[in-house]
């Protein structure tokens, strides 16, 4: 009986707490208040004014100060204060949050049916299976930009029209208002609250239309948290809707006539597949599903792109990679060979951390994540994250742009072509170039740019998913060194168009 | 997808004290159809799943009535179609102690209590091909025996497998349709039960058995996504176990087939072993 106690004891210790922890994110004060954000650059609107917010109620005005009177007898329950927790740490983080974690429900392969032919998810009826969207890594690349330039767009607007009409918020007007989160002295007319998550509710409502009550759920927590907190008045909140809905429309009316309509246009492919075979590709790319799946949005690389023009897309494509029987060919193919045979942990582990396959937020999403990460931890104030996030994901957005239109320009076999298995699960659509490297390099160099000091630390992941592929043994090692240096391109023209936005 | 362990912690047999029954147990278990939350479905990326096993097996006699049992497998998957690589490697080593009661009216009370613990650093999340969940488990297990006569015998057997929380490769994973962004996953914690009856002479026994494994929680796979390691794992399964030893040497068989199930594979499993036992 004694052992049996020993082993009791022994297992109590063993056995973990079974809580999935995670990083906490808690409010803060920002290092900076960006007083001149209202001047920045934007991405969509040609100019703040674009979208007009009339001036608010004086304080002098008896209904101001009743505004004010209400907040004093609002009592915050629980729920309530951790939701003014939750979106204190940022409410632009917060939806960027939503938007990855919505990214990675989505993102599924539509099953084959009974005859073998893989439907296509309709947005006009989203539940349905397969349901809409396939979040897949180009749909959440634009998914997560057009979110991150709304919100940019619409907290420049809002900065604007704060400076402009200079409202103090609340606790400044009457003192005996204590708010639940870090107040600077930042007008409070509009709310920041209600601009961001006006915004970005309209576009992510656009992006997974079958989410329709849950985000509704989440804006109408989310707009209310600067009441509980004290920080805004109702007029605050009510001002910030509609201005983030105005900026939303228009940042979505870009995002209707982008082309993404088109980028699953399968008729394209046989030309794709001529072309390939008249520059060398004796083999071109080919589904290795059962049955073969139509590759994924083939006319992705002809949506419009934010930070270079057409032109200099073309000129910037990767150059011809190896072909099938030269002597460079034949060594990418052994370096693979030679890792299937003696895979190291390390190298697995790699692999799959940075795999992103199914059911997770894609390479976009887990940048994404870093990117947020970043600026928490450098204290940046709402509109300084948007910004940074706008250029993040404009640059994975076009990341995604040109390296689609390469894997399509040339139509590259994968790798399990040519006899090899996969640790990881095998992307549906052409190798040449690799899009985790060429994403993943985008938003390093991006983010490089944002975060000097932490320079080695990007390039070290971008590198280490990079490496994955080859590793996951999905790509060839050509496919993720062009690839990473595409990448690098396309995050130097979102780094440049940052340098000229007026907010350095 | 099942953890494979031997039959030896179910049973009601004892090796007397300072008695070792050492085990090396080939098994093979597979499966083509497979449970996609409810949905039998098959798949012909993956084709026919293998998982096969070589393991080693020691039971001890502490007492007579007190037995330490000790499993070590070595583990190896493949896929007939499709391009996921197999992945192979030694799994969770477990130790049990089984003791039991006094018989009353032929009627026995055992009590088993046991832990398993990886013993490497194996990928737990590259399931179907995964060699195992990757937790840390505890397991307490009581069973029932009643001997009847010519032999024959039933034993009934309840248990509660506690499981660790595991390190996945991934910082993030989707469970039940939010987003956890960690690398800590929750493995549920299992229940199962088992029926048998058989025939016991000596050494020489011949089983049928029903078995039933349960998680107390978990998600479900999605239509056309692939398992995890969070998903609430079903299965029911019958099967046939005989061994035969003459002497100090022998052999074991073991055929079973999981008939329903949920978020698992319809394998059917079949298992050959040789036996040797010593005098310490």
């Amino acid at each position: 009986m004694k052992y049996i106690i020993t082993i009791f004891i022994a297992m109590v210790f063993i056995s973990c707490d079974k809580s999935a922890n995670e990083l906490g994110l808690v409010p803060y004060m920002p290092t900076n208040l960006d007083e001149t954000g209202g001047t920045w650059k934007t991405f969509v609107l040609a100019d703040p004014t674009d979208v007009s917010l009339s001036a608010p109620l004086l304080i002098s005005d008896p209904l101001y100060k009743k505004e004010i009177d209400s907040l004093k007898t609002i009592v915050v329950t629980d729920v309530q204060k951790q939701a003014v927790q939750y979106w204190g740490a940022g409410v632009v983080l917060r939806w960027n949050e939503i938007a990855r974690e919505l990214s990675a429900k989505y993102n599924l392969p539509p099953a084959a049916n009974s005859s073998g032919v893989y439907p296509v998810p309709n947005a006009a009826d989203p539940l349905a299976d397969p349901k809409f969207p396939f979040a897949n890594p180009p749909y959440t690349a634009r998914a997560l930009a057009y979110l991150s330039v709304a919100q940019y767009d619409a907290l420049v607007a809002a900065w604007k029209y704060k400076y402009q009409y200079k409202r103090a918020p609340p606790n400044i007007f009457d003192s005996s208002i204590k708010p639940l989160l870090p107040i600077s002295t930042l007008p409070s007319y509009p709310s920041e609250y209600a601009v961001v998550s006006q915004a970005s509710y309209t576009v992510l409502l656009a992006m997974f239309p079958g989410e329709g009550p849950f985000l509704k759920q989440k804006l109408d927590e989310a707009k209310n948290v600067p009441i509980w907190a004290k920080t805004n008045v109702p007029s605050d909140v009510n001002a910030g809707l509609s201005l983030g809905a105005a900026v939303a429309v228009k940042v979505m009316a870009r995002a209707k006539a982008d082309g993404m309509s088109a980028a699953n246009n399968q008729a394209l492919v046989p030309d794709l597949i001529n072309h390939s075979k008249s520059i060398g590709f004796v083999n071109p790319w080919i589904s290795q599903e059962t049955p073969a799946r139509p590759p994924m949005l083939p006319n992705y690389g002809a949506v419009k792109t934010w930070n270079f023009d057409r032109t200099t897309l073309e000129s910037i494509r990767p150059a011809k990679p190896y072909l099938e029987g030269s002597a460079e060919f034949k060594k990418d193919l052994e370096e693979l060979q030679n890792i299937q045979s003696n895979q190291t942990r390390n190298q697995a582990a790699i692999a799959n951390y940075w795999a992103d396959g199914p059911g997770s937020y894609t390479p976009p999403g887990h940048w994404h994540r870093y990117a947020c990460q970043a600026g928490f931890d450098a204290k940046y104030s709402e509109i300084r994250m948007a910004r940074m996030l706008a250029y993040v994901g404009t640059a994975l957005m076009d990341a995604g742009i040109a390296c689609w239109e390469t894997k399509y320009y040339y139509y590259s076999p994968r790798p399990q072509q040519f006899g090899l298995k996969t640790s990881v699960g095998l992307p549906n659509f052409p190798s040449y170039t690799s899009g985790h490297s060429t994403f993943s390099y985008a938003a390093a160099t991006v983010l490089s740019s944002f975060f000097p000091d932490k320079t080695s630390v990007f390039n070290a992941y971008a590198q280490e998913a990079s490496d994955s592929r080859v590793f996951g043994l999905i790509h060839f090692r050509v496919d993720c060194s062009m690839g990473g240096k595409h990448g690098i391109q396309i995050g130097d023209y979102a780094v440049k168009r940052a340098k000229v936005d007026g907010a350095n | 997808m099942e953890k494979l362990l031997a039959q030896m912690p179910h049973d009601a047999i004892y090796m007397n004290k300072n008695l070792v029954c050492g085990a090396l147990i080939y098994g093979n278990s597979s499966w083509t159809n497979y449970w996609e939350n409810t949905l039998k479905r098959d798949n012909p990326n993956i084709g026919r799943l293998t998982t096969q096993s070589m393991t080693a097996m020691l039971a001890y006699g502490i007492k007579k009535d007190l037995n330490l049992i000790a499993i070590v497998p070595f583990i190896k998957t493949d896929a007939s179609q499709g391009n996921l690589l197999g992945q192979k490697g030694l799994q969770d080593a477990s130790l049990f102690l089984k003791a039991k009661s006094k018989s009353f009216h032929g009627i026995t009370a055992h009590g088993v209590l046991g832990f398993s613990i990886p013993l490497t650093n194996y990928v737990p999340d590259f399931m179907p091909m995964s060699i195992g969940l990757g937790s840390k488990s505890f397991i307490v297990r009581g069973i029932i025996s009643y001997n009847l006569p010519k032999n024959l015998y039933v034993n009934s057997s309840i248990s509660y497998q506690a499981r660790s929380m595991v390190k996945a490769d991934r910082d993030a994973y989707l469970s039940g349709g939010k987003l956890y962004n960690t690398n800590q996953v929750p493995v549920p914690d299992a229940f199962d039960a088992a029926l048998r009856f058989g025939y016991l002479k000596k050494d020489n026994q011949l089983e049928l058995f029903a078995e039933h494994f349960s998680c107390t929680k978990g998600d479900d796979i999605r239509r056309n996504d692939m398992p995890f390691l969070t998903n609430d794992m079903t299965m029911s399964t019958v099967g046939i176990y005989g061994k035969y030893q003459p002497k100090s040497l022998g052999v074991n068989a073991k055929v079973a087939y999981v008939f329903d199930g949920q978020n698992v594979g319809q394998s059917t499993t079949y298992s050959l072993g040789i036996l040797y036992q010593f005098k310490l």
